[in-house]
């Protein structure tokens, strides 16, 4: 492949700015390039937290000393076949990095291609160009750039320490090293042990090990699998249960093929698929993988390149959101395992459906068992261990057991195989009434009414024809509006649920919110805060008194119940405690 | 300060004036009420800043002054008193106490000085009229149920009385929350016709309406632009306006639907409570089908079931379906005073305009809810 200057025309369509901002940037470019050459193996090294060096090596497809002298001139570039900016197949595509890391510091390539008999290098420092001299290394590239910003003392003073630069440099790697399994990475860093991620076959199994290597074993193990596919756009990953949450979003991973990018969209996504898990200000952690075709994104919107525009938001957002959700519903039945051992058994045995419940083997321990019948006598006030007129025969096995007793009068207390489950009663009939709530709403549609005098609500006019382009969708949703005017609307119809609502304040909320998250979130959240407050005033309380066959009866009912592992407000329904926990309390082993 | 005075009497005018009184102050002294002994006789006052009610009781004054206590303790004593006893209210020395004593009983309380008590300087009324308590009760009780909740559309947060010229003139009161709507009118009282288009406030409306309740024949009325009072024998509420412009109301009331039903009103009332019995959630419609002479009723819960019920009605337009929040149409059916309620339909997007078959004077209009 040969490097040539981009035409004037292409160079001005480029969303320019600012390409080396810090350590990380100039990581993220170089790791970038020698994925885009082909390579099978990088190593970057770091040193002085990446001020003082960077070098990524690879084994991939080098440069002869003819594109290495243009390589480093701006707008010079092998990629961008047809000078489309439209179909973008590469990381690169501009021919800005190199040149601008060169400008900024002192940067040295040395390269070779395999066919070629010796290597090239070359040297830029602060933006001088020296000769080109001939050098030794296997076939492939190797790039460091050292004293980053050596000239510009006060770009450096926006620098964080070398320590938070580093961090942040990992971090570059570790995103890359998510969206390529298949090649193998090494990390080197003053501060830690140098850390490599065998390169992983293709596939949904490959990309689970890498996951599994650069995230721990935290989300691999309170993750579910995301998969969906819509037209010609695929989503695959992991999405972690609500339990397991965030004060930031930084722990959202996400790609657009194979591509780190940091969307509103799907971020939007995201958010509205968790909803109803997550308190307001905690973030769920995800990994997942946008790939359509290039055509139908736009990666020209940020110099960083870590922006992108589809062609059709909606399609993309409302795939993840649904892709999300199923994920979640499916993987709800249980919250985050609490115990040393992290796998919770109850998820892998669920994965094989009723159907696949396992006859206890050992004997059943019933509420008949006299050492328990002897509580009775105790008259201990809030255990209520009364003997059920008829065990049902197999509970023990069922994921949430069999229960056992109810403690405090609102917690339930249930015997498994394996282990024991403590039950929040009020949270977790919360939970189950909400979800019926919601799936009616779901089912039946939001019923509408309309206004005497329809309220005209003054918008941005953005604002308004972005609200007034999703109208068909809000009326799904109650809420029934028209264009009036370039900057209002004109509401005709509310969501009979909400009562007597303030219309123009929602759809004020509703327009911001679209703005920024292109989501309708506001209104969902308003239905369902409704639902919700109706589900918390239609549950079983804390304090009440259950009888052994009502906690069994809401134990099935739980098992039974998308999200069913935490209630409306995030928190875990129930927590188990696996024997081997216990044992080990008791050390036992 | 030293009176006494019937129990009753003092039962009667604290249950007027201590209702004023918010359970819950940041300023102290609101929670007081105000008893003044003059030479008319004893003189009590309660208020929230937006409401005053003042009432005069016959009282034997020993000696003349002034002092405030708690309201809801003050009337909770008094009404555990022995019935027909004598009451007897007396400041201490240095009137930081209020002794009562009546019968065997003595309470001492905690009072605030009568000079901290506000005043609603409620400076000059200038238009003023008397009207027959029944038509002042009929203008509230009528249109207080479509009195808006929601607060940032605050105008709407009362009942808008204003006097109109329309065939004669008439003293008219509106009331809506953007789904329903509720006017009723009187033939308009001597000095009314001036008056000022003016919103009082629900909890106003609600005081008025319960000091009617014991009210003699007449009520005087006297309005300002910010301000109106009515004077029920020796009771005097006074309130603040709600300070904003109600919406022009007429243009949503529909005067060419063609389609009109006339129903039994019971038998209509009673059929949409039974078949909304089937909705669990507030805002299910209750969907009217109309064919010629039928009436059915009919809710659909996917959760529990589905009701319908057919009525016999006096309908001869064209079929008809049309879906209505079955709760808006029961708080009109209870407006409707003689037996026959008439509805006047076009279709199933716009509004309807209910009214009594029999008594003109009140009008309601209510948005469908689409099915
Ligand atoms: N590690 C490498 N191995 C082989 N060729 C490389 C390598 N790094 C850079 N190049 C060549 O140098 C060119 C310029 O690289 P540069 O990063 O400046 O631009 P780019 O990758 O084309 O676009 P962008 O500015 O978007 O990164 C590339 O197009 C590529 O041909
Ligand atoms: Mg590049």
């Amino acid at each position: 492949m040969t490097v040539r200057q981009l035409p004037e025309a292409v160079v001005n369509r480029i969303a320019a700015g600012e390409v080396v901002e810090r350590p990380a940037s100039v990581v993220k470019e170089l790791v970038e390039n020698a994925l885009d050459a082909g390579a099978r193996r990088i190593e970057v090294v770091l040193a002085g937290g990446g001020i003082g060096l960077v070098r990524v090596t690879d084994d991939g497809s080098g440069m002869s000393a003819a594109d290495l002298a243009l390589a480093v001139e701006r707008h010079a570039t092998s990629k961008l076949p047809d000078d489309d900016l439209f179909s973008v197949s590469t990381l690169g595509f501009r021919g800005e990095a190199l040149p601008a890391i060169g400008a900024v510091a002192k940067l040295s390539i040395v390269t070779r291609t395999p066919d070629a008999d010796g290597a090239s290098e070359i040297l830029v420092e602060g933006g001088k160009k020296h000769a080109l001299r001939p050098a030794a290394l296997g076939p492939g590239t190797r790039v460091e750039v050292r004293e980053l910003f050596y000239a510009t003392p006060a770009r450096r003073k926006f620098l964080k320490s070398e320590r938070a630069e580093s961090a942040a440099a990992i971090e570059a790697v570790r995103r890359l090293a998510l969206a390529r399994p298949d090649v193998a990475f090494t990390l080197v860093a003053e501060d830690r042990a140098p850390v490599t991620y065998a390169a992983q076959a293709h596939g949904a199994e490959g990309r689970h090990l890498r996951m599994a290597d650069v995230l721990g074993a935290e989300l691999r193990d309170n993750a579910v699998a995301v998969e969906g596919t819509r037209e010609d756009v695929a989503i695959s990953g992991l999405a972690g249960l609500p339990t397991l949450s965030r004060a930031n979003s930084l722990a959202q991973y996400l790609f657009v093929n194979g591509r780190p990018v940091r969307d509103k969209v799907l971020l939007g996504a995201v958010r509205a698929a968790y909803a109803d898990l997550l308190h307001g200000g905690r973030y769920p952690l995800v990994a997942l993988f946008v790939s359509l075709d290039p055509r139908e994104v736009d990666v020209n919107v940020h110099p960083a390149k870590t922006e992108v525009r589809f062609r059709d938001p909606g399609l993309v957002r409302g795939l993840l959101v649904r892709a999300l959700k199923d994920a979640l519903a499916q993987g709800s039945r249980r919250s985050a395992s609490t115990g040393a051992e992290r796998f919770s058994s109850f998820a892998r045995r669920n994965g094989g459906g009723a159907a696949g419940w396992r006859r206890s083997a050992a004997p059943l321990h019933g509420f008949a068992e006299e050492s328990q019948a002897a509580f009775d006598s105790l008259n201990v006030p809030s255990a209520d261990v009364r003997t059920p007129a008829a065990l049902p025969a197999d509970t023990l096995d069922r994921p949430l057991g069999a229960a056992r007793a109810q403690v405090h009068e609102t917690y339930i207390v249930a015997q498994t195989e394996d282990g024991l489950v403590l039950v929040d009663q009020h949270a977790a009939h919360e939970r189950l009434v909400y979800e019926r709530l919601k799936a009616a709403l779901e089912r039946d549609g939001v019923a509408r009414q309309m206004l005497l005098v329809p309220a005209v609500v003054e918008l941005d006019p953005a604002d308004a024809s972005a609200l007034v382009e999703r109208a068909n969708e809000l009326s799904g949703l109650g809420l029934v509006i028209e264009a009036f005017g370039p900057g209002a609307v004109l509401v005709r119809e509310v969501p009979a649920l909400l009562g007597e609502t303030d219309a123009a304040g929602l759809v004020r909320d509703l327009a911001e919110h679209m703005a920024e998250w292109d989501s309708t979130l506001p209104l969902e959240r308003r239905l369902l805060a409704v639902a919700s407050s109706m589900s918390c005033h239609g549950s079983v309380r804390a304090g009440r008194r259950l009888k052994p066959d009502e906690m069994n009866a809401l134990l099935r009912a739980m098992e039974g119940t998308d999200y069913a592992g935490q209630c409306n407000h995030g928190r875990p329904t129930y927590v188990e405690l696996k024997l081997a926990d216990i044992e080990k309390l008791f050390g036992r082993r | 300060m030293k009176v006494t005075l019937e129990r009753s009497e003092l039962v009667k005018a604290l249950a007027h004036v201590h209702r004023v009184v918010e359970r819950r102050n940041t300023i102290p002294i609101l929670a007081n009420v105000l008893i003044r002994a003059g030479k008319a006789g004893l003189e009590l006052k309660a208020t929230d800043l937006d409401l005053e009610i003042v009432e005069s009781v016959p009282a034997e004054v020993k000696s003349q002054g002034a002092t405030t206590v708690p309201a809801h303790m003050l009337y909770d004593i008094v009404l555990k008193l022995a019935e027909g006893a004598q009451v007897q209210l007396e400041t201490a020395g240095d009137r930081a106490t209020l002794l009562v004593r009546a019968g065997r009983s003595r309470f001492t309380l905690q009072t605030l000085p009568e000079g901290d008590f506000p005043d609603l300087a409620a400076g000059e009324l200038p238009h003023r009229f008397t009207l027959a308590a029944k038509d002042l009760k009929r203008l509230l009780d009528k249109t207080q149920f479509a009195i808006s909740t929601e607060e940032t559309r605050y105008y709407l947060n009362g009942i808008y009385l204003h006097a109109i010229d329309d065939k004669g003139a008439k003293l008219r009161a509106v009331a809506t929350d953007g789904h329903r709507l509720a006017q009723v009118e009187i033939p308009a009282p001597k000095g009314a016709a001036g008056m000022p288009g003016v919103i009082v406030p629900r909890k106003t409306v609600n005081e008025v309406q319960r000091l009617l309740e014991d009210a003699g024949e007449e009520v005087a009325a006297e309005v300002s632009p910010t301000k109106i009072r009515f004077t029920l024998g020796k009771t005097v509420l006074t309130s603040k306006l709600i300070d904003g412009t109600f919406p022009d109301y007429a243009r949503v009331i529909p005067l060419g639907n063609d389609k009109t039903l006339v129903v039994d009103k019971g038998e209509f009332a009673a059929a949409v409570d039974r078949v909304s019995t089937v909705s669990s959630e507030r805002g299910r419609a209750v969907k009217l089908s109309l064919s010629d002479g039928k009436l059915t009723l009919s809710v659909t819960n996917p959760d529990s079931g589905s009701a319908t019920e057919e009525l016999e009605v006096d309908y001869g337009a064209e079929a008809l379906d049309i879906g209505f929040n079955s709760r808006y149409l029961l708080d009109i059916a209870a407006q409707i005073e003689g037996e026959k309620a008439e509805l006047k339909l076009a279709d199933p997007g716009s509004p309807t305009l209910l009214r009594d078959k029999e008594t003109a004077g009140a009008i309601y209009v209510l948005m469908p809810m689409r099915v």
